[in-house]
């Protein structure tokens, strides 16, 4: 499995606050690599960098051999971002959504309908995508977005709190859905607060505090590493 | 170009929303309701009206007033009564507008030329403008009378001349001229004329800058407030054309609400201002002082209209980047309304060109005055002010357009807000 995803020295200000202090971690190929945290750890501006969404005020990312400040338009080919308090435009039908977002990356427009059929698979709202996105419940936009992120197979999804906001039922099917698409050969770069999430899903972990990497691994060998019975444990041993 | 396309539409769909729709659809229905109801007031105004005429005369000379009233359209309706008094309290009960109370002996005073007094009673029901027609235009019939009167004493006492030459012994031809065109006629009735010819542009373009300037502000508020933004910056796709599709989705939608909403407005107005093909004689001196838009007249004017489109548009999408939700957006448009409205009213009372220079650089900075001096300059033959007007908003638009292609490739379209003295930072 080749690297995907490099990020060296990666650090970005706010004016006089320092959010990210020189972070790097690489991702390989059908990779989860997650990112966790409390609030304000800099997970957010670590993903919204790589998404293209933040300049870096120093350092390098790179995507499959492409620099995100020489290329950022490769980058947004090939990645597919989902943030965590998204949204979809509430006038539009489900499914008119999703071709909307399709034929941004569709070439032809067989291409844009196979991404709109796996989004549908995806999101598995039936009959529902022919309804406004604004009679939708939380859960279900959060499952159209998914649809949406995955649909187009990028190189790299970048997924920041995916399950937020939903259910017990619906995080997990999001969870098996991210798994499956991961063993299907694309990478992940996920951000969350749930441990527990964090562990189902992610190869390996990266804890982060006050904009620095403190320590990364699989989750099993943070563990081992730290004699802690689970990841809440392991992140606040690192923290001492 | 698909990609854009593909923008384009969606803004497109998500602005013209059925509330939209139904909206101004509502209010051209409303204008037009108004202006049907007006144009019945008017022709009921204009149809015959009824007076009350209380004659205590009965005077050759007081039936010759009454046949003259009958021929001014007027429906007369004798009042009997026992003093003019009675008449009058008579006629407060009823439904007319006006009573004339014609007095004893008024046939014998005029022929002996000793003024008697016509009392003229109005009774006011309403404040509509059309329903003080009536006592204006017996006012002008009884100064007519007065003419007519008066003429025939001094054609008697002074033989050798006519009234018109003692009565006003200094005459005059009025002239109008405009650079190397002149013309005789009346120039407020010119002025007025064209004025109402004219009066829909400022108005329109308004109507335009500001539904487009709304348009784009809530199109990128909305971005905001529905968390697409994000998302949408993420894709495949320029982010100039992201700022092109919004505003040029908003410059379409916000012409097409301006115009449904002219074409009401049209109609509400044509209620008071009636026909203008009325006035041939004013409109033979419009067509002899060139007072007229050719085709060439109205590329350069639709020139300038574009360009102070594409300017509103271009400041708006800025505007928009500070908002961070619809009700936020909402007051973002007031730098734009002040910016249309500076301009509006000083092009209607005022005259740029006799202005001091800081306070003329002043409006002539600001790209919407342009297009609202535009129909003078070009009935004025001022045409390098046109183009400079032109050539300005155009390069105003281009840095507006850089500023914004600027501000939506870096981070400053995400944090930029309109928070004095703090930013918002997300970590």
């Amino acid at each position: 499995m080749g690297v995907i995803l490099k990020v060296e020295g990666l650090k970005k200000s706010y004016g006089a606050v320092e959010a990210v202090k020189g972070i790097s971690f690489s991702v390989d190929e059908g990779e989860i690599f997650a990112l966790i945290g409390p609030n304000g750890a800099g997970k957010t501006t670590t993903l919204r960098i790589v998404a293209t969404l933040l300049t870096a005020t120093a350092g390098t990312v790179t995507l499959m051999g492409h620099d995100l400040r020489k290329s950022p338009d490769k980058f947004r080919e090939n990645i597919s971002y989902l943030p965590e308090e998204a949204g979809a435009y509430r006038n539009l039908k489900g499914r008119d959504y999703l071709k909307f977002m399709a034929n941004f990356y569709a070439e032809k427009p067989d291409e844009a309908a196979g991404f709109v059929k796996r989004a549908e698979d995806i999101a598995g709202l039936g009959e529902r995508l022919g309804s406004k996105v604004g009679t939708y419940s939380k859960g279900m936009v959060r499952k159209l977005l998914l649809g949406r992120a995955l649909m187009t197979r990028p190189s790299l999804a970048i997924l920041d709190e995916p399950t937020s906001g939903l259910d017990v039922i619906n995080s997990l099917e999001v969870r098996e859905i991210i798994k499956r698409f991961a063993k299907e050969g694309i990478s992940v770069l996920l951000s969350s607060h749930n441990m527990l999430e964090i562990e189902f899903l992610s190869d390996r972990v990266a804890l982060i505090d006050k904009g620095r990497i403190l320590d990364s691994g699989t989750a099993q060998g943070l563990k081992d590493k730290y004699q802690a019975p689970n990841l809440e444990n392991v992140f606040r041993s690192a923290l001492r | 170009m698909k990609k854009f396309r593909n923008l384009f539409f969606k803004e497109v769909k998500e602005l013209l929303s059925k509330q939209l729709i139904v909206s101004l659809l509502l209010m051209m229905g409303m204008f037009y309701f108004i202006g049907q109801m007006t144009r019945k007031e008017a022709a009921r105004a204009a149809a015959a009206q009824k007076i009350s005429v209380f004659d205590l005369d009965k005077s050759a000379l007081s039936a010759q007033l009454l046949t003259g009233l009958q021929t001014m359209n007027f429906k007369i309706e004798a009042v009997t009564a026992a003093t003019a008094q009675a008449a009058v309290e008579a006629g407060r009960a009823g439904d007319t507008n006006l009573l004339v109370v014609i007095p004893e002996g008024f046939g014998e005073s005029v022929r002996r030329m000793e003024p008697k007094v016509v009392e003229t009673y109005s009774y006011l029901r309403n404040f509509s403008i059309i329903g003080a027609r009536t006592s204006a235009i017996v006012k002008g019939f009884l100064e007519a009378i007065n003419k007519v009167l008066s003429d025939d004493f001094l054609k008697a006492r002074v033989p050798e001349t006519t009234p018109e030459a003692i009565k006003s012994p200094i005459k005059s031809r009025d002239f109008i001229i405009i650079k190397s065109r002149m013309a005789e006629g009346s120039a407020s009735a010119v002025t007025g004329f064209v004025t109402s010819q004219t009066v829909f542009i400022p108005v329109i373009l308004m109507m335009i800058i500001l539904y487009s300037s709304q348009m784009v502000i809530s199109a990128i508020a909305m971005e905001k407030q529905n968390k697409t933004l994000e998302t949408l910056l993420t894709v495949p796709i320029p982010r100039t054309s992201i700022v092109a599709a919004k505003m040029l989705a908003s410059g379409f939608v916000g012409l097409l609400s301006a115009v449904i909403y002219m074409v009401g407005f049209r109609s509400y107005m044509s209620g008071f201002t009636g026909d203008m093909a009325q006035m041939p004689g004013v409109s033979q001196v419009v067509q002899k002082l060139g007072l007229t838009l050719n085709a060439n007249a109205l590329v350069i004017l639709g020139a300038s209209l574009f360009f102070a489109i594409l300017c509103a548009l271009a400041m708006a999408t800025i505007l928009g980047v500070l908002a961070e939700d619809f009700r936020s957006a909402q007051s973002l448009v007031m730098p734009m309304l002040i910016l249309i409205m500076i301009p509006y009213f000083v092009s209607m009372f005022a005259d740029v060109k006799t202005m001091s220079l800081p306070v003329k650089l002043f409006i002539l900075a600001i790209p919407f005055s342009h297009p609202f001096l535009a129909m003078q300059n070009i009935y004025l033959e001022n045409y390098r002010a046109v183009a400079f007007g032109v050539l300005y908003m155009a390069a105003f638009f281009g840095v507006m357009v850089y500023v914004a292609g600027r501000i939506f490739s870096t981070d400053k379209v995400l944090t930029m807000k309109l928070r004095w003295g703090k930013k918002k930072i997300v970590l």
